[in-house]
C-alpha cells in the first residue's frame, strides 16, 4: 500500500484555540498561524453564525489528532449557519477528520485531509464528512488515507462538489442520501472506487437529482482495505463510478479510464445485502415482538436504481483482466473473457419495472448513450446470471 | 502563556484492542493566540451561594435539593451529588416522558467525586461540578475544576486532564469536559438540553421519601399526578427493579440514547436507543453500520440477536480506543458491570 510520509515538528494551540472557537462572536474569523500543531481532543465549533477558519496554506497550517486521545473526530462543526473552512491541513484523527453536522451553509476550501503512514484499514473512516446539513460546498481539496470516502457527503442537500483531488482512499468521493448535488471536474485516482452515488436504508432522508460530469476518473484499482461490515466493503478494486438504488442520477462527459473492473456499475441495495450475506427480509416473532429483519422493513426506502443516464462520457481500459479478487472481476472474465463491460447494471428490477405492455416503467429506466466501442452488460443477478446480455440496444435510451 | 515542554508519550491508554502502533508524539510548547474571553459565567463556583459551610461538603442551600437518578450515565466510576436550584417562587412543571420543564433561573448541578475506597485512605476528592443553567433563552452548559485544596471549584471552558489511579482500575486521564464537549452529549434538536431528571428518573424513594413527592411537598414541581401513574425506568444493576430487557434498556437510554435518538446528534446513524425505540431495524437489530468505519470492529450489525461476540454494540462499549469507543466521550475506563448487562441481554436474544 502506498505512504505519505511529511516532515513534522509539533507545537500545541489546543487550550487557546479551543477557547477562540468556543468564545468566537457571530461574524468573525479565526486565523491559524502558520506551523504543525497536535491535538488530544477533537476541536469543536458549535451553534455559531458566519465564521470562516482560515490558514495560512494546507502545506503551511497543519493540524495533526495523532495525539488523539478522546472524541473521535478532528475537528467537529455542529448546529452552524455559513461556515467557511480553508486553507490548512488537517491529519491523523481517531474518527474523521473533519465532521460537519445539522448546518446550514458550509464550505470547504483548499484543504488537505490526510492520514500519514501506510494506507491501512486503521486509518479514520472519512476525510471531509459533511452530514445532515444544506447548502455545502467542497472545493479545491485534497483527501487521501481514508478507510471509507475521501470525501462523504451524507443526508445533505444542495451539494457542490467540485475541483477536488482525491487519492488512496476506498471511495474517492461519496454522495450518500443526498438532494440535489453536482459532482464536478474532480480528479479521483488511485482509489478503491473512484466516485460512488449511493442511497443507503433506514437513515433520516434519501437521495435524488445527482449530476457527475467533467470528473477525471482513473487508475482506481487499490485493494479494498474498508474495516469489515462497512458498506463500500463491497466496492469491487478496480471501480470508476458506482450507483446504488439512487433516482436521477446523469453521469456525463466525464473520463472514465483505467480502472480495470468496471467503468460505472449501476446496482440496487439487493445485490449488496446478498453480497453482504444480510438475513432475508423474513419477519420473524421473538416473543411477543416482531423483529424487523433488514432493510425491506423500511418502507420510505427503494431500493432499485431509478432514473440514471449515463451519456457522452469518455470510456477506456487498458487493462485486460478485471481484478479477480472480488466476484465481478471473476464474472466478467468468465463471462467476457478478455473484453470485458465498460458499463454493468446488476439487471435486478423493482417490481414495477415492467408495465403491463411489456415496456419498461420510465421511473425506472436505466438508460445509456456512449460511443458505439464502449461495452453494456446487463447481468441478470437476480437469476444467477442466466439472463446476462451484452447486446447494445438493451439500455440505448434517453431521459 | 507560558511555553511548556510536552511528551505525549502514546501508548494508546494501555489498551489491548487498540489497533495502532505505539507512536511518539513530541510537542514542543504551547502557543498562545489572542482569545476574547466575553463574560460566558461566574469564575468560582461559590459565588453562587449553592452550597453552605464547607464548600467540599456540598451541603444544599435554601432553594437547593438534592436528586439522584435510578439508572446514571457511567463516568469513569466517579460518584455524582446532584441538586437542583429551582429560584425562590418558582416551579418545575412534570412532563410524562421528557426531562421535567425547568423554570429560567434554574440550575442543575452536578459535582463528580471518588471516595477514600476508591482513591486511597484520606485521598478522596471531588474533581469537577458541572453546571446547566436555564436562561432566558434556553440551557447554557459550564465546567468548574475544584482546586487541590477543596475549597472551590473554578471556571475552566476548555475542561481539564487529570491523572488518577483509581483501586481495582489503575491509571487513567480522567477529563473534565470542555463547555463546547458538553453540547457534544447535551444536545437536543441543536439546542442545550438536560438528559438525566425525567419523571422516571426521578420516581425513586430516597431516604424512606419519593423525590417527585418530596419536590412536590417542596412546592416547587407543579403537575405531578398521583405518584402511581408517574412512569419509573429500572434500576440497571438491582434485578428487583425490572426485567433483564428492561434494565438494559434504561442502560442503553441514559448512556446512550442523548446521541442516539432522532432528535441527538447521532442521529445520522438512522440508530435510536432511547427506551421508546420499537425492539427493530431501529434499535440496531441487524442493522448495518452507515458511518462506523473502524468502530464496526469488522462485525456486520449493531446487534445479532443471541450473539454479543458479533454485536458492534458491545464491541465499541468494550473498546478503549478514541476512534472506536462508544461513548465517544466522558469515558477512558470500560465499564465492565454494564458491558456485562448489555452483554447478557443481547445473548438473550432471540435471533
Amino acid at each position: 500500500m502506498p505512504e505519505y510520509n511529511p516532515e513534522r515538528h509539533y507545537k500545541s494551540i489546543e487550550k487557546s484555540l479551543s477557547a477562540q472557537l468556543m468564545l468566537a462572536g457571530d461574524s468573525s474569523v479565526i486565523e491559524l498561524p502558520e506551523g504543525h500543531f497536535a491535538f488530544k481532543n477533537s476541536l469543536i465549533l458549535e451553534g455559531k453564525n458566519n465564521i470562516a477558519i482560515r490558514g495560512k496554506g494546507p502545506d503551511k497550517t497543519i493540524l495533526s489528532f495523532k495525539p488523539q486521545e478522546s472524541g473521535a473526530e478532528g475537528l467537529r462543526v455542529a448546529n452552524c449557519t455559513n461556515i467557511v473552512l480553508e486553507n490548512f491541513a488537517i491529519e491523523d484523527a481517531a474518527g474523521d477528520n473533519i465532521k460537519v453536522t445539522d448546518t446550514d451553509g458550509i464550505t470547504f476550501r483548499n484543504i488537505k485531509s490526510a492520514w500519514t503512514g501506510t494506507v491501512k484499514e486503521q486509518n479514520g473512516a472519512y476525510g471531509l464528512y459533511p452530514v445532515l446539513s444544506k447548502r455545502v460546498v467542497v472545493e479545491h481539496c485534497e483527501v487521501l488515507g481514508a478507510s471509507d470516502a475521501g470525501i462523504y457527503v451524507g443526508q445533505s442537500e444542495d451539494v457542490v462538489i467540485r475541483n477536488n483531488v482525491v487519492y488512496w482512499n476506498v471511495a474517492g468521493i461519496e454522495s450518500e442520501n443526498c438532494e440535489n448535488v453536482i459532482i464536478e471536474g474532480n480528479e479521483a485516482y488511485e482509489n478503491t472506487g473512484g466516485i460512488l452515488i449511493f442511497d443507503l436504508p433506514g437513515l433520516t432522508r434519501y437521495g435524488s437529482n445527482i449530476k457527475a460530469f467533467n470528473n477525471y476518473i482513473h487508475d482506481n484499482n487499490l485493494k479494498n482495505f474498508a474495516p469489515k461490515g462497512n458498506i463500500v466493503g463491497v466496492v469491487p478494486p478496480g471501480t470508476g463510478f458506482l450507483v446504488l438504488a439512487t433516482e436521477d442520477v446523469e453521469i456525463y462527459d466525464n473520463r472514465v479510464i483505467d480502472n480495470k473492473t468496471i467503468g460505472a456499475g449501476i446496482v440496487s441495495y439487493e445485490l449488496v445485502a446478498a453480497m453482504r450475506q444480510e438475513p432475508s427480509g423474513k419477519q420473524r416473532q421473538t416473543g411477543a415482538q416482531g423483529v424487523n429483519r433488514n432493510y425491506k422493513m423500511d418502507t420510505n426506502y427503494n431500493p432499485y436504481p431509478r432514473r440514471v443516464y449515463l451519456h457522452d462520457n469518455w470510456f477506456s481500459n487498458s487493462h485486460l483482466i478485471p481484478d479477480l479478487g472480488n466476484e465481478f472481476g471473476k464474472l466478467f472474465i468468465f463471462k467476457f473473457g478478455l473484453k470485458p463491460p465498460q458499463i454493468a447494471w446488476d439487471g435486478i428490477k423493482a417490481p414495477g419495472y415492467l408495465l403491463p405492455d411489456g415496456q419498461p416503467n420510465p421511473e425506472y429506466k436505466i438508460c445509456v448513450r456512449e460511443k458505439d466501442d464502449v461495452k453494456v452488460a446487463v447481468l441478470d443477478a437476480a437469476n444467477d446470471f442466466e439472463g446476462l446480455s451484452s447486446d447494445p440496444g438493451l439500455l440505448d435510451c434517453e431521459l | 502563556m507560558t511555553k511548556k515542554l510536552f511528551l505525549i508519550l502514546l501508548i494508546a491508554a494501555g489498551c489491548s484492542q487498540a489497533k495502532k502502533e505505539k507512536d511518539v508524539v513530541i510537542i514542543e510548547e504551547e502557543v498562545s493566540l489572542p482569545v476574547n474571553y466575553e463574560k460566558v459565567g461566574k469564575m468560582k463556583l461559590s459565588e453562587y451561594g449553592f452550597f453552605r459551610g464547607n464548600p467540599a461538603d456540598l451541603e444544599p442551600a435554601a432553594n437547593v435539593y438534592p436528586y439522584d437518578l435510578n439508572t446514571p450515565l457511567f463516568t469513569d466510576y466517579a460518584l455524582k451529588k446532584r441538586f437542583i436550584f429551582i429560584p425562590e417562587g418558582s416551579q418545575a412543571a412534570y412532563q410524562e416522558k421528557e426531562v421535567l420543564d425547568f423554570p429560567v433561573g434554574a440550575v442543575l448541578i452536578k459535582n463528580f467525586y471518588y471516595d477514600d475506597a476508591q482513591l486511597g485512605a484520606g485521598k478522596g476528592k471531588i474533581i469537577e461540578t458541572r453546571l446547566l443553567i436555564r436562561e432566558d433563552d434556553g440551557w447554557k452548559a459550564l465546567p468548574y475544576v475544584w482546586n487541590d485544596e477543596q475549597t472551590d471549584a473554578f471556571l475552566e471552558i476548555t475542561g481539564k486532564d487529570e491523572e488518577l489511579t483509581l483501586n481495582g482500575k489503575g491509571t487513567f486521564t480522567y477529563s473534565v469536559p470542555s463547555m463546547a464537549q458538553c453540547k457534544s452529549c447535551h444536545e437536543r434538536s441543536g439546542a442545550i438540553a438536560p438528559i438525566g431528571p425525567t419523571a422516571r428518573q426521578l420516581n425513586k424513594t430516597v431516604n424512606d421519601k419519593n423525590q417527585l413527592l418530596m419536590l412536590h411537598e417542596a412546592g416547587v414541581l407543579s403537575g405531578l399526578p398521583d405518584i402511581s401513574a408517574v412512569p419509573k425506568v429500572a434500576v440497571w444493576n438491582d434485578e428487583n427493579s425490572g426485567t433483564l430487557n428492561d434494565r438494559a434498556r434504561a442502560y442503553l437510554e441514559i448512556n446512550c440514547a442523548h446521541c442516539h435518538r432522532p432528535e441527538g446528534p447521532g442521529k445520522n446513524s438512522g440508530l435510536d436507543l432511547s427506551i421508546c425505540s420499537p425492539t427493530d431495524f431501529t434499535l440496531g437489530f441487524y442493522k448495518a453500520p452507515v458511518a462506523a468505519g473502524a468502530g464496526s470492529g469488522g462485525l456486520q450489525y449493531d446487534i445479532v440477536p443471541g450473539k454479543p461476540d458479533e454485536s458492534i454494540l458491545i464491541y465499541r462499549m468494550q473498546s478503549l480506543d478514541p476512534g472506536v469507543m462508544m461513548p465517544e466521550l466522558g469515558r477512558k475506563l470500560r465499564h465492565d458491570e454494564g458491558v456485562a448487562l448489555v452483554r447478557e441481554w443481547v445473548a438473550s436474544l432471540t435471533p
